[in-house]
């Protein structure tokens, strides 16, 4: 096991840059998510420590050792991949045991590993099928257990769950927490999906367009996101965002109602700002004061109540988790607790 | 049940115009084959025949040298169909792997030259033959009739080598493998479903190949197949139909078992691709 350093890489595909100067200190044991939207960079920064995209410039580093012109088999990562690229010619104990005939381990040594991962990961009876005997889940597991069996110095995973449908996504998902947990390997998971980033990760990485926009452990970044990118990406419904002038003790929507918010240190008056709010954080105000909403769309999910509606022709979602009876055109009135309203500047998006 | 039965004549009946003109010739041949000789030309003519002469097969195999004949254009298609693939993998390797400038026009390239006929090339090739000392040696059809298949090869096994996906090999590196190990313990098993239709083609364009295998050799006993029969007709006084056709069905039929036997890993080689 081991730390992954990451100084300063960039990636140019001729003239096009895909990675603009990227830094990251991994720790050892550490599980660390890279989440973003699809084409900011994400997979091949995963890629890129996995030696099979080479750095345009800056330095990837395995423990202390700098990796750049290190190729990927000597590199010693295990890596689990978006569609398995299990071997399908090779049954699945041909699979597992791949890598560790690749290094002529002798045979003894190399069942008993190959058994134990089976056993850790429930394949024990699936040893002899070929891959296209096997569902998409037990393909998964095959793809975590070739990894496995390795004892490499540093998991990584590319998007290992996006082909599973949404409910063994979840099962899947808290399988390779609790593999985590149990093994202590260094891991760097990539997903487009923030409740899987939120779910595993010990610290998340949020990417956009080739930068790191902020990181931190799951509620860091739910509590406190650094900027507007962030503040929408993370949590879902996403926050609420309405447009305003900042005045001391509030923001001025364009209607001219007033949102009160804590202003001291938080900008200038004048300055054109972000209110933001997540829904779930919205409660119905109990004296008939507060922000005034009218309904559009009322979306019971059971657990809890999804309103979408309208705020000063801005749309806005809350979620209950009493039953109300909302109607479509009803007004309702809103209140919030302070701690929980974000204020970013609206011309670069960051916290205020 | 029934109505499946009734769909399944009702298509076998369509079909049928289609197998009648495929079939016929075949159907000419063979009962010319085994007809004896007196009943050749009977007017009008019947598919009938009063017996069945298997000893023309015998007697056309010791005076015509079939046997050697045979022999001939099995060397040479057994050697073209492997000089090919050997040339054509690394390079339709390249071709699906790697990114290098001229890729495409290189496609072009292999592509226009399959429109141009071998007959254009033929007195160009039998003079580069002449000056390599080739005329009048099968290796000289082993060289052209590889050459020839290549660009077709090529294209072939570039399309499917498209298809295995690029992650078998990124995890094989990952799992610690060279990318010669990567190659041969990983693409290459998964490649074998193209290399064997490649194969079949190259094989049956070598045995079925006429106008080169005329003008390269000169003697008899250097003949393939398709020289030997025309050797039959050509120039003859008299010919011997029944001879040239029991000839021809068994220059034609190992081919036709061969390609029927072979088809599957072409259906196979297809749905391969789609391995999620």
């Amino acid at each position: 096991m081991s730390s992954v350093t990451i100084r300063g890489v960039k990636k140019k595909y001729g003239a096009m840059a895909v990675l603009h100067g990227i830094d990251l200190e991994i720790r050892d044991r550490e599980f660390v998510v890279l989440v973003g939207p699809s084409g900011c960079g994400k997979s091949t920064l995963l890629r890129m420590i996995a030696g099979l995209e080479s750095i345009s410039s800056g330095d990837i580093l395995i423990g202390d050792r700098v990796v750049n012109d290190v190729p990927a088999k000597a590199r010693d990562i295990a890596m689990v991949f978006q569609n398995y690229a299990l071997y399908p010619h090779m049954s699945v104990y041909e699979n597992m045991s791949f890598s560790l005939r690749l290094k002529r381990m002798a045979k003894e040594m190399i069942d008993r590993k190959v058994r134990e991962a089976a056993e850790i990961l429930n394949l024990s009876t699936y040893l002899e099928r070929s891959p296209r005997q096997l569902s998409g889940g037990q393909r998964q597991r095959v793809a975590m257990g070739r990894a496995l069996v390795r004892d490499a110095q540093v998991f990584l995973f590319d998007e290992p769950l996006s082909n599973l449908d949404a409910k063994l996504r979840v099962v899947m998902r808290t399988e390779i927490k609790a593999l985590h947990q149990r093994l202590q390997t260094t891991s760097v998971y990539v997903t487009h999906d923030q409740i899987e980033a939120m779910t595993m990760a010990d610290r998340i990485v949020v990417m956009n367009a080739g930068k790191i926009e902020q990181i931190g452990t799951p509620l860091e970044l739910y509590d406190t996101p650094a900027n507007l990118f962030v503040a929408d990406f993370i949590g879902s419904p996403s926050m609420n965002f309405l447009r305003g002038t900042l005045e001391p003790g509030a923001v001025v929507l364009a209607d001219g109602s007033r949102v009160p918010v804590e202003t001291t240190g938080r900008g200038a008056a004048g300055q054109k700002v972000v209110f933001g709010i997540r829904p779930e954080h919205l409660s119905l105000s109990s004296d008939g004061t507060g922000l005034a909403a009218e309904v559009e769309v009322v979306e019971p999910t059971g657990a809890n109540i999804q309103v979408y509606a309208r705020v000063a022709g801005m749309p806005l979602c809350a979620v209950f988790t009493e039953r109300h009876d909302f109607r479509p055109g009803q007004t309702i009135h809103l209140a919030w607790p302070g701690r929980n309203a974000h204020l970013f500047d609206a011309a670069s998006g960051q916290r205020l | 049940m029934t109505t499946k039965l009734t769909r399944s004549l009702i298509y076998w009946a369509l079909l049928s115009p289609l197998m009648v003109v495929i079939l016929f010739p075949f159907g000419v041949m063979f009962v010319t084959a085994v007809r004896p000789r007196e009943e050749l030309f009977v007017y009008p003519p019947t598919w009938g025949f009063s017996e069945f002469r298997w000893e023309n097969f015998s007697e056309m195999w010791v005076k015509t040298n079939f046997g050697g004949a045979l022999l001939n254009s099995l060397y040479v298609s057994v050697a073209a169909t492997v000089v090919a693939l050997v040339l054509s993998i690394p390079a339709a390797y390249a071709m699906s792997r790697y990114r290098f400038a001229g890729k495409g026009a290189y496609r072009t390239f292999l592509l226009m030259t399959q429109m141009m006929s071998p007959i254009v090339l033929v007195l160009g090739l039998f003079r580069l033959m002449m000056s390599l000392g080739l005329v009048n040696d099968l290796n000289s059809l082993v060289l052209t009739y590889a050459a020839f298949n290549m660009a077709f090869t090529i294209w072939m096994l570039q399309s499917y080598f498209n298809s295995i996906p690029r992650d078998l090999e990124e995890a094989a590196w990952m799992d610690g493998a060279s990318h010669l190990t990567s190659l041969v313990r990983i693409f290459l098993p998964l490649a074998v479903p193209a290399m064997v239709v490649t194969a079949i083609f190259t094989f049956i364009n070598s045995w079925n190949e006429f106008v080169l295998a005329l003008t390269m050799m000169r003697s008899s006993e250097d003949f393939t197949l398709p020289v030997q029969i025309y050797a039959q007709v050509a120039g003859r006084y008299q010919v011997e139909w029944h001879h040239v056709m029991a000839a021809t069905v068994l220059a034609t039929v190992p081919v036709a078992i061969m390609f029927s036997w072979l088809q599957r890993y072409l259906i196979r080689g297809m749905a391969l691709g789609a391995v999620k």
